[in-house]
C-alpha cells in the first residue's frame, strides 16, 4: 500500500511521534483525516495499538462512571427564584 | 470568555431571561458534576453552582448571545472555586509542575513509569474504582480530565477556561492520564490481577 500523507505532520515539516499522534486521538482532538490515518498506523504499530485500547477503555469508563452527578431539583428552583428576586 | 473584557452587550430584561434559560440553564447538570468533582462535596458543589449562576446573571452583558456559553460558565465556576474554595482548604497547591513541553521527547522514561495496565482488568472495574482514582488526583490534574473526557472540550477551550497555554493543557492531560493509570493499576493488583 502506498504510504498515506501524514495529516499529523507539524507545520515545520517535522514528523510527529507515536505519542503525539496517540495523544490527539485519545484527547479527542483529532480530525477525521487524522483518525483514519491513525487506524492504519495501528495496524503496523503494536505499542500504539496497545496504548490506544487501554487509554480508550479508561476514557469510556470515566464517561460511564463519573458523569452521573445530576444537579438536585431544589437547587434549580432556588437559582430561578433568586434570579427573579434580582429582577424585582 | 473574560467576564469583563468582552464588549458589553445590551439586553432587555426579556432577553436576559431568555439567554439565562435557553443558553445557561441547559448546562446545569454538567456544571454540578464539575463542581462536585472539584470540591468532592455535594453541599459545596451546590453553593458553587449557585454562585456561578448568580454571577453569570449579574455579568450577563459580558456574554455575547449565541457564543460558547458552556465554556464561559465553566470558566466562572473554576474561578469561583479557586477564589472561594481552594483558599479555604489548608492544603497548599503543592505539585511541582515541570510543565515543560519537552515531555514529548520523554518516551523512554514514559515507558518505565506508565504502568502496563490491561483492558481486561479495566472490565472488572464496575464499582467506584475509577471514580476514586479520579478523585485521588490533584485537583489540577482532575480538572483537565473532567474537561476533556467528561465534557469534550477542545484544547483551545480548556486553555481559556483554565487560563493556561495550550501546551500546558496537553502536558497536564498527558501526566493526568499516566497518574490515573498508575492508580488503576494498583487497584487491579489488589483485585488479583497480578499481571495487570
Ligand atoms: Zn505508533
Amino acid at each position: 500500500m502506498a504510504p498515506l500523507y501524514n495529516p499529523f505532520i507539524h507545520d515545520d515539516g517535522k514528523k510527529p511521534t507515536c505519542m503525539e499522534m496517540l495523544q490527539l486521538i485519545v484527547d479527542n482532538q483529532a480530525t477525521d483525516e487524522q483518525r483514519t490515518y491513525f487506524k492504519q498506523h495501528m495496524d503496523n504499530c503494536l505499542p500504539c495499538y496497545k496504548k490506544y485500547n487501554v487509554d480508550m477503555a479508561v476514557s469510556e469508563l470515566l464517561k460511564e462512571k463519573c458523569s452521573g452527578e445530576n444537579c438536585p431539583d431544589d437547587l434549580v428552583a432556588q437559582i430561578k427564584s433568586k434570579i427573579k428576586m434580582m429582577n424585582a | 470568555m473574560e467576564l469583563e473584557d468582552a464588549p458589553r452587550q445590551h439586553y432587555t430584561e426579556n432577553e436576559k431571561q431568555d439567554i439565562f434559560n435557553q443558553e445557561f440553564m441547559p448546562h446545569i447538570h454538567s456544571m454540578y458534576n464539575f463542581g462536585y468533582r472539584l470540591t468532592l462535596d455535594r453541599d459545596d458543589a451546590k453553593d458553587l453552582v449557585q454562585d456561578t449562576y448568580l454571577k453569570a446573571y449579574r455579568f450577563i452583558e459580558s456574554f455575547q448571545k449565541g457564543t460558547n456559553a458552556k465554556a464561559w460558565l465553566f470558566r466562572i465556576l473554576k474561578n469561583s472555586f479557586i477564589n472561594d474554595y481552594r483558599k479555604r482548604s489548608k492544603e497548599p497547591n503543592k505539585i511541582d509542575y515541570q510543565e515543560v513541553e519537552t515531555y514529548y521527547n520523554s518516551e523512554e522514561v514514559d515507558r518505565q513509569i506508565t504502568p502496563d495496565l490491561r483492558v481486561e482488568s479495566l472490565k472488572d472495574m464496575i464499582g467506584d474504582e475509577i471514580s476514586n482514582a479520579l478523585n485521588s488526583l490533584d485537583v489540577d490534574f482532575r480538572t483537565v480530565i473532567i474537561l476533556c473526557d467528561l465534557e469534550g472540550f477542545k484544547y483551545e477551550e480548556m486553555a481559556k477556561i483554565l487560563d493556561i497555554p495550550i501546551g500546558t493543557v496537553r502536558s497536564r492531560l498527558h501526566r493526568a492520564r499516566n497518574l490515573l493509570k498508575e492508580k488503576l493499576k494498583s487497584y487491579a493488583k489488589s483485585m488479583g490481577y497480578n499481571n495487570a
